[in-house]
């Protein structure tokens, strides 16, 4: 059957060197450093001699089994919070439905480990809320439900924008199909809308797993307190406590990266056993229902979910940057606007460092959008079986922790016989950000590309388009939404990546996360989280300027965007 | 087109990476690492490049290089990393001019202590508990629950403590902190933050230069030097034998023992290396210290550690 849909081999080896270089050499170096323990210095001696040592570890068995229970307990509460709201905000009229999403996008703004730092002031003994209240939620806080649901909190957004998305495409059209015949509201929403969101929910349900057994923020901040440690509490200990062990930190970061790819078969095989093609010409008219007596409900639902996953965490951040010190607490007399005066002082380190992530993370976000359009599009419109290798090496660094990623990315590019390296430039930093950040713009292109019909681009082709043409003209346009989605996280995310950057980052070189990490190493909490609250700030606001200005020039054309 | 983009990457590359006389790298603190790099170039007109981490990732780093080493001096906060790097034979000798009054057990072949950390018990004068003055008082009533310590898998400083209490049967002290309900709260930072706020009132075996520059800025925590004894956790300096500048890096180690680069030492709350720099706060010479002879190996005293608080 050729519908003309196979797409271009210019597109495929773009995608095949792109994957090769940004992940597959790293991952490569990683795989022969758990073999070969003294690589780092260029001997092959020993092989096997650490990697069978670690995998006997009896620790391992456990370390395993919390994690597999922390990913699927954070799947569960992310799927709880974001199912319904993406449902609710795609099938009907929502009062202020924009300034929910604008406020859900921000929990991807807020750095997981400042996030965590926010949820420990607030909630420990003489915190924030007890300070305020007298309620001490502490034994909440500091328990493995607890890490599920600030974890849940801190990664549901991914699910409810692809799955809002997702509903919206499908629309209202197929579920009144069933209306007709006779199937009432829920029943019709289970029967039939659901299912058809399949694709996006497995997607999304897939990076929230990834990400929450790739986390290691939270794990370290709250887990440790309760002996609750994980494959990468594992590997970051390992990787920061001497004597250092990168061999060991390699075969557990193996370990991690066959637990993702195992959800990553999983993910493939329930999408492959049906077919969810649904847009098969021009966008529909959209039109949504009324809530009706839902309406004060719902919207107070919306208010009360906002408020947990971004309200409280950011008044965290804030009440902390506004402390002259942390054993004042909350009295007037302790609030002031000093830290933000030293951190926004004229040639600060801070306004040097806010320059280069904000740089770094939106050449970032072009690339790796870019990247991982063109990898969906060869993987789910291409054929053969190259197809599946690229689909598993664009998911594999989601399961590999940032620090592992950078040590590889060091082994491969510090060689002393490459004649000319991006190692200790800053495009060292570019390499680890699109390799870490690439599983999200291909995870967010796939599901769209899978509601995408073939006959479109067959048209096209048999309009005289060539393949190129055909994707530049008719699919990425269609896929656009979705993507810049996609872009705006990975900006954000790149603005603050932390612990890849602690270890590449060439000397001298400073970003917004290192220099938050730099100021909490020195005691002063305040100024780091004057950093956190600005950087949060900006790239909030840099993204929705975007999409505003998108929206204007393109007339409200592109879906998705309103 | 694509000629041009190579040359332009290429010229990038070439200015960003453009080297530097001698390539620093150093453990925290980050504003002393800056002061004495800003004062080192000002003095000799030699440039400097610093990368700023945790000992940790300082080590990691190094390992991840060792086959293309990219630094000539390296600043850890653990004394461990320079006793092993000398048995590995990667350390220069070097024995600066300045280094004459640093007392010997600050000193080896390869490496010499920028300054020094004492261990103390981390207090919150606010938290309504007595001012404890050694550390068995954190295992009475007044403290249950209210104490924190860092992991010493984690903290250089608090695993030369807990291997200081092996070595003189007082592993007790420790047994009687768990029972009155004390928790491991991973490395420095992380065990000193619920005692600044309140939730915990000390922090036991915590790092005496952060918490007084804490105190400094104004957080209700004191340094209490216990009354039986401490240990202290001294940073070493040392030149890598792989440094292609091996000059410039000594008139770095020079410069950082000089009464200037000391100074700057002191300015961070840190105790001075040499003996004949006088500062306002309590020196090496007022502490009493605790012996470490006869002290298992370091798998031994973790093992021992988790077997009290596990």
């Amino acid at each position: 059957m050729t519908t003309g849909a196979e797409g271009s081999a210019l597109l495929r080896w773009i995608a095949t060197i792109g994957l090769m270089v940004i992940v597959a050499i790293p991952v490569l170096f990683i795989v022969i450093q758990a073999i070969f323990p003294n690589i780092g210095s260029g001997s092959f001696a020993a092989p096997f001699s650490l990697f069978l040592k670690t995998l006997a570890d009896p620790e391992l068995i456990g370390l395993g089994r919390n994690t597999l229970f922390l990913g699927v307990g954070t799947l569960f509460c992310a799927a709880l919070l974001a199912v319904p709201l993406a449902a609710l905000r795609a099938l009907y009229r929502i009062p202020g439905a924009l300034i929910w999403d604008a406020i859900l996008l921000i929990p991807f703004m807020i750095p997981p480990y400042i996030a965590a730092l926010g949820w420990i002031m607030t909630l420990q003994p003489r915190g924030y809320l007890e300070q305020l209240t007298g309620i001490n939620l502490a034994p909440l806080l500091f328990s493995v439900p607890g890490i599920m649901i600030i974890m849940g909190l801190n990664t549901f957004s991914v699910v409810y924008f692809v799955l809002s998305r997702t509903f919206e495409t499908i629309g209202a059209r197929y579920s009144d199909v069933g209306r007709v015949f006779g199937a009432g509201q829920w029943r019709s929403f289970w029967r039939i809308t659901f299912p058809l969101a399949m694709p996006g929910l497995a997607a999304s349900l897939l990076l929230v797993f990834a990400m929450s057994i790739e986390e290691y923020g939270t794990p370290a901040a709250l887990g440790r307190r309760i002996g609750f440690e994980v494959l990468v509490t594992g590997i970051e200990n390992r990787i920061s406590e001497w004597p250092i062990d990168l061999p060991g930190a390699a075969t557990l970061s193996l370990v991690l990266v066959l637990l993702a790819l195992a959800a990553f078969m999983v993910q493939r095989w329930l999408l492959t056993r049906r077919d969810y093609r649904i847009v098969g010409g021009k966008p529909q008219a959209n039109d949504k229902r009324d809530l009706g007596v839902w309406r004060w409900p719902v919207t107070l639902w919306f208010a009360f979910v906002a408020f947990l996953a971004t309200g409280l965490p950011i008044l965290a951040i804030l009440a902390t940057a506004l402390s002259r010190t942390i054993s004042g607490g909350l009295a007037l007399s302790n609030l002031g606007l000093d830290n933000f005066q030293q951190l926004l002082g004229v040639g600060s380190d801070g306004l040097v460092a806010l320059g280069n992530s904000l740089a770094l993370g939106a050449v970032t976000a072009l690339f790796a959008g870019l990247l991982g359009a063109i990898t969906a599009y060869s993987v789910v419109k291409g054929r053969g079986r190259l197809r599946i290798v690229l689909d598993g090496l664009s998911i594999t660094p989601n399961a590999l922790p940032g620090v592992v990623v950078a040590v590889g990315i060091i082994l491969a590019w510090n060689q002393p016989w490459l004649p000319i390296t991006p190692y200790n430039t800053p495009f060292i930093l570019l390499l680890a950000y699109i390799c870490i950040l690439l599983p999200q713009p291909v995870r967010y292109a796939t599901a769209s590309l899978h509601q995408l019909g073939d006959n479109l681009e067959a048209a096209a082709r048999v309009s005289g388009s060539g393949p190129l043409r055909a994707f530049w003209r008719i699919i990425l346009p269609l896929i656009l939404p979705s993507m810049i989605t996609a872009m705006i996280l990975v900006f954000a995310v790149a603005s603050r990546e932390l612990v890849a950057s602690l270890l590449v980052a060439p000397v001298g070189f400073q970003t917004i996360a290192v220099f938050i990490w730099q100021q909490f190493d020195q005691g002063s909490m305040g100024l780091g989280m004057a950093m956190a609250f600005s950087a949060v700030v900006i790239t909030t606001l840099i993204p929705l300027a975007l999409i505003s200005l998108l929206k204007r020039l393109s007339h409200g054309n592109v879906a998705g965007l309103n | 087109m694509r000629n041009l983009i190579l040359a332009l990457t290429a010229g990038l590359m070439a200015t960003t990476a453009a080297h530097a006389d001698i390539t620093v790298y150093s453990a925290g603190p980050g504003s002393l690492a800056k002061n004495l790099i800003k004062g080192f170039t000002a003095k000799t007109g030699i440039k400097a490049n610093l990368f700023q981490a945790t000992t940790g990732k300082v080590m990691a780093r190094l390992e991840a290089e060792s086959a293309n080493p990219v630094a000539d001096v390296v600043v850890s906060a653990s004394w461990g990393t320079a006793t092993d790097f000398e048995a590995k034979g990667l350390l220069l000798p070097y024995a600066s001019p300045n280094a004459e009054t640093v007392p010997d057990f600050l000193k080896t072949k390869g490496a010499v202590a920028q300054g020094v950390a004492g261990i103390i018990i981390g207090w919150n004068s606010k938290s309504g508990t007595p001012k404890p003055a050694d550390w068995s008082d954190l295992a009475k009533p007044e403290y249950k629950d209210l104490v924190t310590l860092p992991d010493p898998a984690a903290s250089g400083g608090t695993y030369t403590l807990v291997e200081a209490f092996t070595a003189n049967g007082m592993t007790d002290v420790l047994e009687g902190l768990k029972a009155n309900g004390a928790i491991v709260a991973g490395a420095n930072k992380a065990a000193l933050n619920p005692v600044l706020q309140g939730a915990k009132a000390a922090v036991f075996a915590g790092v005496d230069y952060i918490t007084m520059g804490a105190a400094a800025k104004g957080e209700s925590v004191e340094a209490i030097f216990p009354t039986s004894g401490t240990v202290v956790a001294p940073r070493p300096m040392m030149i890598l034998k792989s440094s292609k500048q091996q000059e410039e890096a000594k008139k770095f180690i020079d410069y950082v023992l000089s009464a200037e680069g000391q100074n700057e030492v002191a300015k961070v709350y840190l105790m001075p290396s040499r003996t004949d720099i006088k500062v306002d706060r309590p020196l090496i010479g007022d502490l009493k210290l605790l012996s470490k002879d006869g002290a298992p190996s370091r798998e031994d005293v973790l093992a021992g550690f988790k077997g009290i608080f596990n």
